[in-house]
């Protein structure tokens, strides 16, 4: 297989739990600061776990004018504000029907069909519980014409949402891409994993012995991708994408993680580099008794004897698992790691699992600057993605 | 512009034409699931798994034909997961919650056909769908798959008040539908994709949303069409389309069944 045209990551806009832009962000991640806190927003007290990576309040823009009152679009905005400021993108400085939207999400609109159907809310609400809703409300924030894309691979959508995006510019449909992944956190998908039992209600401890399951978040997190030969300044690049199918179970990894290791060597091929070339790993890891060992099991496999020599971690106990949102955090978080030569760790790991024997950075972060990060991502459905960055360090 | 890819089969299971029957909602009911694997499987997925053995038995092939790490899976659909969402809503957690992702709807697909390749999950209408058909036609060209098959499926019955109430957003009666094409490397010929906003942008006189490229392709290989043809739609203000040309006559007939 041919290697890809690489493509440029240009800017990022991000919400989140522990930060509403990029260098916040950035800064909790660094430092091991918590955004998990009891959900305040809507009711809780009938479910197991009542706390989560919320966002108390968005701050980045006071005046919603023209704007959907529709959570999920407002985190989408408020991320797109950042990056077009960063970017220099508003006015747009190419023809708006050559720029692009592409948004990842697990969840879309759905707490407007929550809400109009509970009758909290109007029932011509329910267009917004559509799963597109919130891209092409963002599409029109933006001024942009070109396709305004929504892709739904479950928590691996972020992942997703990257590559059909940077497939848009290798294929000169457009000639600027904003994409990433967002979700919120509501009624709808707290019950969900409530009842699924998947919820801790301690904290999240990626790979530790004592890991009983996964707290939810909310975020939004959006890259500016462009072709090379037009990105003046840059973040990195994204080099490969690769997904593949378990098709063993709906709502459980395979046993054995052949689909994320499929789903990595797919990465490594687009990309054009071998195992040997990645020097950090930004992990799934949720912190639920299944997915770790699988994943680890999967990484050690696909990078073969040096696996235990590269650092990999998971910021999820920092937020939550922000689901749609998450791969696209991952990514950005790759990229500021080879910038400021610095890894986060990963939170709350004190008591290692003895199948999970690879270097998580417990605890805190640790100096060094990955040039090649692999990020990997799983979901309902089977669905398993893998990312391939280059820090522009 | 990419290879044009061959097409191996065509499955389409659809409600009756809008002429047939009168209503908002023109429904196919429930499949009677074969494995008992996917008793617990929504109607969506039921009607995926049998789009599937429709396409199958279009091409004349096995299932093992189409399983393995080779085969990409490249799904498309509007509205489907709405009712596993409204269920799950308003039935209080009777559902699993798993299935009211829409990425559990090939994921189905996926586990009974031992389907193990790259995979998508585009949300929209018919453009949702011609965009799934051209990433399949990257995917193959680059030699990420050897096979690709674009799955769409649309329900609404169980969202009909719903829909009732929103008549003016549509032209004509949803029509429910699950449709599968199987795609492989061609050899010549060429397909070529194009997207644009236009506003107020419609077609069609019934709406099977995701489903509608797929049905006018089966429509068009059951009338054995040579050389190049068009399949476009649109959604929300885009219009997408697809000009594929062949070099060889389509024939074999497609599989059209009302229930």
């Amino acid at each position: 297989m041919k290697p890809a045209e690489p493509i440029a990551i240009t800017a990022a806009g991000v919400v989140t739990p522990i930060g509403q832009d990029v260098e916040a962000f950035w800064s909790s991640l660094a430092t091991g600061a918590s955004g998990i806190s009891p959900i305040e927003r809507f009711p809780v007290a009938d479910l197991r776990v009542g706390h989560g990576g919320e966002v108390k309040k968005l701050t980045r823009i006071t005046s919603w004018t023209r704007v959907p009152d529709c959570r999920a679009t407002r985190f989408l905005i408020s991320a797109a504000d950042e990056l077009v400021c960063q970017a220099g993108f508003r006015p747009l400085p190419v023809p708006a029907s050559r720029v692009a939207v592409v948004v990842g999400t697990a969840l879309g609109g759905v707490e407007e069909g929550e809400r109009a159907l509970a009758g909290a809310a109007p029932r011509r609400r329910l267009r917004g519980a559509l799963y597109d809703a919130p891209a092409h409300a963002l599409a029109r924030w933006l001024g942009a014409t070109g396709p305004a894309i929504t892709v739904c691979t479950a928590c691996a959508s972020g992942a997703t949402a990257l590559a059909v995006g940077a497939d848009l510019l290798r294929q000169r449909e457009a000639d600027a891409v904003i994409a990433g992944g967002y979700d919120i956190l509501c009624r709808f998908v707290m019950r969900g994993f409530d009842a699924l039992r998947s919820l801790t209600r301690e904290v999240v401890r990626p790979f530790d012995r004592r890991r009983n399951g996964l707290l939810l978040g909310e975020a939004a997190a959006l890259v500016l991708l462009l072709r090379e030969a037009d990105a003046a300044a840059r973040l990195g690049r994204l080099l490969g994408y690769g997904s593949a199918s378990d098709a063993a179970h709906i709502a459980a990894p395979d046993p054995e993680g052949r689909g994320l290791e499929r789903a990595i060597r797919a990465s490594f091929a687009q990309a054009g580099i071998a195992p040997a070339d990645v020097e950090f790993v930004s992990a799934h890891g949720t912190g639920t008794t299944v997915n770790d060992p699988i994943e680890t099991a999967a990484l050690k496999r696909a990078l073969g004897p040096r696996a235990h020599a590269i650092p990999v971690n998971s910021i999820k106990p920092t937020m939550g698992h922000t689901m749609g949102a998450a791969a696209t955090l991952e990514a950005i978080m790759c990229l500021l790691a080879s910038r400021h030569g610095l890894i986060p760790p990963t939170l709350n790991l004190e008591e290692p699992d003895p199948d999970c024997d690879l270097d998580y950075v417990p605890g805190v972060a640790r100096a060094g600057r990955p040039r090649v990060s692999l990020s990997t991502s799983l979901g309902f459905g089977g669905c398993n993605a893998a990312l391939v960055l280059e820090g522009a360090a | 512009m990419t290879r044009a890819p061959a097409i191996r089969g065509v499955g389409l299971v659809r409600g009756p034409a809008a002429s047939e029957r009168g209503g908002d909602v023109l429904s196919l009911g429930r499949p009677a699931p074969r494995a008992s694997r996917s008793r617990r499987a929504t109607r969506e997925c039921l009607l995926a798994l049998g789009a599937v053995e429709a396409m199958l038995e279009d091409a004349g092939a096995t299932r093992a034909e189409i399983g393995g790490d080779g085969t990409a899976l490249l799904f498309a659909t509007a509205a489907a997961y709405a009712a596993s969402n409204r269920s799950f809503i308003e039935g209080g957690g009777s559902i699993y919650f798993a299935y009211t992702a829409p990425a559990v709807v090939p994921a189905e697909v996926a586990i009974e056909f031992a389907v193990a390749g790259p995979y998508a999950v585009f949300i929209g209408g018919p453009p949702a769908t011609l965009r799934a058909i051209w990433q399949a036609a990257i995917l193959l060209e680059t030699g990420a798959c050897g096979r690709a098959l674009i799955l769409s499926v649309e329900i609404f019955d169980e969202c009909a008040d719903l829909y009732a109430r929103a008549r003016r957003f549509r032209r004509g009666p949803l029509v429910e539908a699950a449709a599968c094409l199987w795609l492989e490397p061609g050899d010549a010929g060429h397909l070529s994709f194009q997207s644009a906003r236009e506003r107020g942008a419609r077609d069609g006189a019934e709406e099977l949303f995701a489903c509608a490229p797929l049905a006018a392709l089966a429509q068009r290989r059951r009338e054995g069409l040579t050389g190049a043809f068009t399949l476009s739609g649109c959604w929300r203000g885009e219009r997408a389309c697809i000009e594929w040309s062949l070099p060889e006559p389509i024939t074999a007939s497609a599989r059209d069944t009302a229930p």
